[in-house]
């Protein structure tokens, strides 16, 4: 059974149709991109996964549970968390409180009636948070509040957020947009490593060709909506209506 | 406050000293000892909690006592604890405004139910103080999760606005429909506060030095609600709450997205909040004896915000100096002697004062001790 699946997810703003039936399916441990022109529905389609948006038509189903009538809330209790395209970090806190809130939100769900218990009662998140802070090596810089931090370094604290709520199930929108070429290695590599220490699934929205074919087990290609073509990345990059997709294959 | 030990501005610092030690002389050494482990001991509930005692015991010998200081500031025993009164307010409303991010302008309603609620139940229930606040804050909290539930369905200047519309709503109701409850525009008059446990009459003086310190028994009551106020807060935030409010207040998205029902927590700021508001409320009418229909007025929310402000967004203890500030310009120096002649404008000297705090002390008058603080000790270490 796979992972996540959607089954039919229409998204419509007005007339424009922005996910046309998109039928998906990841399983356990994939790394699977999905790539496609500008405006072709890649964030949509992740945002109704996390339930920023609500679908027109179709169903999610993660673990086997349709998650369609879920808050974004429960959605990220159940495993799936996400990277946000530009940095969402708690800017006035430090490194470390960061991670930390994100460790807590996994170890302790999503509300309970405790604000008399003293919070070095939940001895799993600073574990979690110094875990997630090394793996993102930015552990030496936890006393850092995040707004001081370099892009670069954002966007891994971002990743390290994400992380630290011990997804199953990682979708990462644009990871490496606005890096320059050594963090975009860096991140990467980062990506790579967490998939093979942590055991994660990840779905990722890329634009860079490159990370997208050296990373991926699968591609799916998205363009107005539609998905257009789905397979290896050997399959993807010999499909003509890919490379008519995007204008001729120039990136390709 | 222990999520302030964590302060960035402090951490790089303490970690030069480490290296200084090593070369430093032996004065320097006691110094940074001395320094390190107060900064370790400051933020631990034992130290908050009796900090706050002695403060407590403290300040009316000092305000309304002491050879020079009294003098100096003008101040008396009653103003002393409706200095305390007004501290419970605010510090229960900076969890919502410094810690969650949420400015409401209807907490008068909060303040205003719990002071009825008392007063009513002083006069048809029970003269026991301890019961008339029981009520007092058992009646606030009810009204909270309600006014709570309805308002924050919007965030931003819509719930400062739903907040205000709600509590005018209940203003109006007081005024009138509910006059023969709340006695209208003469206030509710039938107060009757009996004895704290029957035995000790609020209103005199507790024995010997005691007395001299602390003053009389009512002080002590609401200094005691003070104390246990301070330890509630610093508690809820060293629990998972404390670093929620904080995570909703930076980005609420990103709370919600790591898996935290971010609504439920707001609505917990906001009860506990109105708990606190509630509680003071209670501690208004034992202290006044008397609930003027002007505690449910919109005036009183916008003087909350005010003083948190002034004392600090964000500190566990600066809206207590906020309040106190607040209360002092309103009652000594719209009194009279000495200040006669700026008595008339003391609304103004509230203005300047407020003004020159937010924009010289962002931090409110907590943060520039804080300042002040760090100043002196990087001066001492530099000798």
């Amino acid at each position: 059974m796979a992972l996540l699946e959607t089954q039919g997810l229409t998204k419509r703003f007005g007339g424009l149709t922005a996910t046309d039936d998109v039928n998906l399916a990841v399983e356990e441990g994939e790394v699977v991109s999905v790539i496609g022109p500008n405006g072709a529905g890649k964030t949509t389609l992740i945002n109704q996964i996390t339930r920023l948006l609500d679908p027109s038509e179709g169903d999610i189903v993660f673990k086997g549970e349709s998650i369609v009538e879920a808050e974004p809330h429960e959605v990220a209790q159940r495993g799936v968390s996400k990277s946000f395209q530009t940095a969402s970090i708690f800017p006035d806190l430090t490194v470390e409180q960061n991670a930390e809130i994100a460790a807590l939100g996994a170890e302790h769900g999503s509300f309970r009636l405790n604000f008399f218990r003293h919070r070095n009662q939940y001895p799993g998140v600073s574990e979690g948070t110094r875990k997630t802070l090394e793996a993102v090596s930015l552990w030496q810089k936890r006393n850092t509040p995040a707004s001081d931090l370099p892009y670069g370094d954002k966007r891994r604290l971002e990743i390290g957020i994400a992380l630290a709520s011990e997804p199953d199930l990682l979708l990462m929108d644009e990871p490496t947009a606005g890096m320059s070429p050594e963090e975009t290695n860096a991140t990467v590599s980062l990506v790579e490593t967490v998939k093979e220490e942590l055991g994660l699934t990840l779905v990722l929205i890329e634009h860079d060709m490159e990370i997208v074919f050296g990373i991926s087990d699968r591609i799916i290609v998205l363009n107005r909506g539609r998905v257009i073509a789905e397979g290896t990345p050997e399959e993807i990059q010999g499909d003509p209506d890919v490379q008519e997709a995007y204008l001729g294959g120039a990136d390709l | 406050m222990s999520d302030e030990s964590a302060n960035p501005t402090d951490a790089p610092e303490t970690e030069a000293d480490g290296g200084k030690t090593l070369g430093g002389s032996a004065s320097e050494n006691t110094v940074t000892r001395l320094r390190t482990r107060w900064e370790g001991a400051r933020d631990r509930e034992v130290t908050v909690i009796g900090l706050t005692i002695v403060g407590v015991a403290v300040f009316p010998y000092l305000f309304a006592r002491a050879p020079v200081v009294s003098d100096l500031l003008q101040g008396y025993q009653e103003l002393a604890s409706l200095m305390l009164v007004w501290g419970i307010f605010a510090i229960g409303f900076d969890i919502l405004l410094g810690r969650t991010g949420l400015l409401s302008f209807g907490h008068a309603a909060l303040w205003g139910t719990g002071a009825y609620a008392a007063g009513w139940a002083s006069a048809n229930i029970t003269e026991f103080p301890l019961l008339v606040v029981l009520i007092g804050v058992s009646v606030t909290v009810v009204l909270s999760v309600v006014l709570g539930f309805l308002s924050l369905r919007r965030g931003g200047i819509y719930f400062a606005i739903l907040t205000l519309a709600f509590a005018q709503m209940i203003y109006y109701m007081a005024s009138a429909p509910l006059s023969f409850i709340t006695g209208g525009d003469n206030g509710f008059t039938g107060v009757e506060i009996g004895s704290f446990l029957g035995v000790f009459d609020l209103g005199t003086e507790l024995p010997s030095i005691a007395g001299t310190l602390i003053g009389t028994w009512r002080y002590a009551f609401i200094g005691a609600f003070l104390v246990f106020s301070v330890a509630a807060i610093h508690r809820v935030l060293n629990s998972p709450y404390g670093i929620v409010f904080r995570a909703i207040r930076e980005n609420e998205q990103r709370a919600q997205f790591v898996g935290f029902n971010v609504w439920r927590y707001k609505l917990a700021a906001f009860v506990l909040s109105g708990t606190f508001a509630g509680l003071a409320g209670a501690l208004f009418t034992i202290h006044g004896q008397y609930v003027p229909l002007s505690s449910l007025y919109w005036q009183t929310s916008g003087e909350v915000v005010i003083m948190t402000v002034l004392g600090g967004v964000g500190s566990l203890l600066g809206p207590l100096f906020g309040a106190g500030i607040y209360l002092w310009v309103e009652y000594i120096v719209s009194g009279g002697y000495p200040f006669e002649w700026i008595a008339p404008y003391w609304l103004l000297v509230l203005g300047l004062v407020f003004v020159s705090v937010v924009v010289l002390f962002p931090e409110g008058v907590w943060g520039l001790v804080g300042d002040l603080r760090r100043r002196v000790a990087t001066r001492l270490e530099e000798q």
